[in-house]
């Protein structure tokens, strides 16, 4: 009850915040215009309304999802309203895991929104439902997920702009994937060190991005729902350590 | 009587980083506040009041020292159920009207309907909050109806101790008076009500014992009655005195006679029994005997620069 309450109240405030509202109806809007996008051939205009919506969707989760994380903790520290919460019978874990769901149900709200535009933009265009486009915006919502987590445990001890820079770095180098397993094979002992701690350590965010394999039939790959549900579980078990680490930073924290 | 608060050694120090040096803001508190007064909390801007309410509350941690809040150390979540803390200038969730943010308290109770629907009107009645307001914005409150929310708030859970942090500062003489009269009526429910102000009168009025800290430590703590009581006592008579006069004049300052009436507007306490027998062996009548009281601006005032210093 405490929890779900804390997500509630969190949620609410987030979906008043004019710098998210203004994200998502940019984003919608980019979206929207894909259709205009009318020169090229049919084909290559399918490819490009796709792309191009998977990749707003992606760019918009991100910027929702990094700036309601960074300060969902921050501000209530420095609004003092964790004053009046903290010293009700709530326990630090259930007031960290109230504000990672709050933000959770606040990206999900945007990208579902976001989502439905997208569907809607290419039945308008094809005149059928593509249906496998749920599956690509299903798996940037796990993704944003994991990113959340992230953004919500460097909140527990970072400022706001550190976390920022922070997080955004580690989402870039987390889906340059591909590269770093490259180097983890390099001769330098330095660089092999380096970059199996970042591939293995980091979060691997390059797996999410299917949006070659939607975008492009030819593309196959081997088991998708094995792939797609490995990386659910995957943005699942990564997102619960990351909540643990943030429980226990924040659980010494003075507020 | 068991004490709702007892604070033992309570010190906290901070770092400070740029200087390399610690900065102590509780420095080896004792206080004991029983169950059922209104404890007045006192001391200057930084002197670690809000520091040691906010270690009482577990928001952060004592560097050394102990306490317990009714009975249970610190940090007991169990106990946060019958406590309740209105912070300094407090921030309410603003894009919440005043009957939401209430009721997102009462969850945070695991207060259930309809006894949390019952609890949130009760709450604001009782600090007279206009319900006109309960359904706007609280961005739209004023700073006396957000104090009232503050307070209604801290009531919720209808709790056997209140911790008040500066509960009426910057309100209007109406809200403050008003203000004031809630927390005396929390204290005639039998709530333990411990309040950190700077309003002094209002201390003095609602307060059965009070603390004054200076510099994070305890400078002196007693009844409001012992705390003022002063050591000048005044003396009212009728009669004629004689030579008794003279000797009076030999142990008070100021003798003032008019006809029959004598008055010693300033006697010391240590020669009052002796002046009265004076005035007795004249066959003279005392008509008052009244002892001079300071008030608690003044104790604080003298406390804090002549023991702590400034």
């Amino acid at each position: 009850m405490v929890t779900l309450a804390i997500a509630k109240q969190t949620l609410d405030d987030m979906l008043r915040r004019k710098v998210l509202l203004i994200l998502l109806i940019v984003t919608v809007g980019m979206i929207a215009i894909g259709p205009s996008v009318s020169f090229l051939s049919p084909r290559e205009s399918s490819s490009i309304l796709r792309s191009l919506g998977l990749a707003m969707i992606m760019i918009g989760g991100l910027l929702i999802t990094i700036l309601s994380s960074i300060q969902v903790i921050p501000t209530e520290i420095e609004r003092r309203t964790i004053y009046t919460v903290l010293s009700k019978p709530v326990q630090r874990y259930e007031f960290v895991l109230g504000k990672f769901l709050g933000g959770l149900f606040t990206v999900f709200v945007m990208i579902a929104a976001m989502g439905v535009v997208f569907l809607g933009v290419l039945w308008y265009q094809e005149k059928h439902l593509a249906a496998e486009m749920v599956k690509g915006v299903m798996l940037t919502f796990f993704q944003m997920m994991l990113l959340g987590a992230m953004a919500i445990f460097f909140s527990t001890f970072l400022t706001p702009v550190v976390n920022f820079f922070v997080t955004f770095a580690i989402f870039i180098v987390g889906n340059l994937s591909s590269v770093t397993e490259s180097l983890t094979n390099n001769p330098n002992p330095a660089t092999k060190i380096m970059a199996n701690i970042i591939h293995f350590v980091l979060p691997n965010f390059g797996n999410f991005n299917i949006q070659n394999k939607l975008i492009n039939p030819t593309v196959e790959i081997s088991n998708e729902n094995v792939f797609i549900m490995q990386n659910i579980v995957y943005a699942l078990i990564y997102s619960a350590v990351l909540l643990i680490l943030a429980i226990l930073v924040f659980d010494k924290r003075e507020v | 009587m068991p004490a709702a608060v007892s604070i033992q050694g309570l010190t906290k120090k901070y770092l400070d980083v740029f200087n390399k040096s610690e900065i102590t803001a509780v420095d080896n508190l004792e206080i004991d506040v029983e169950e059922g007064e209104i404890f007045g909390f006192l001391g200057r801007n930084g002197a670690g009041k809000t520091t040691t309410i906010k270690m009482l509350l577990g928001l952060i941690f004592p560097t050394s020292g102990t306490a317990t809040v009714l009975g249970h150390p610190l940090g007991d979540t169990a106990t946060k159920t019958q406590t309740s803390y209105l912070p300094e200038n407090p921030y309410f969730y603003e894009n919440m009207t005043g009957w939401d943010v209430m009721d997102f308290y009462a969850k945070l109770f695991h207060i259930s309907e309809p006894v949390r629907s019952k609890r949130v009107k009760e709450c604001l009645e009782d600090v007279h909050l206009d319900p006109k307001a309960w359904q706007r914005p609280l961005h739209g409150y004023s700073k006396g109806m957000l104090q009232r929310i503050g307070i209604a708030q801290a009531l919720i859970n209808d709790p056997k101790l209140l911790f008040l942090d500066e509960p009426t500062s910057g309100l209007d003489p109406i809200a403050h008076s008003e203000l004031r009269e809630i927390i005396v009526n929390v204290g005639k429910k039998g709530k333990t009500v411990f309040l950190s102000s700077h309003q002094l009168p209002d201390v003095e009025l609602v307060c059965s014992r009070v603390a004054i800290i200076h510099q994070g430590k305890l400078l002196t703590t007693g009844t409001i009655n012992d705390l003022t009581a002063g050591e000048k006592v005044e003396i009212r008579a009728e009669g004629k005195l004689n030579g008794a006069l003279e000797k009076i004049k030999s142990m008070a300052d100021i003798v003032e006679v008019n006809d029959t009436h004598i008055r010693i507007p300033s006697a010391d306490e240590r020669n009052v029994t002796d002046i009265l027998d004076i005035i007795r062996s004249a066959k003279a009548t005392i008509i008052a005997v009244m002892p001079h009281r300071r008030t608690l601006e003044e104790v604080f005032v003298d406390t804090v620069l002549k023991e702590g210093g400034i």
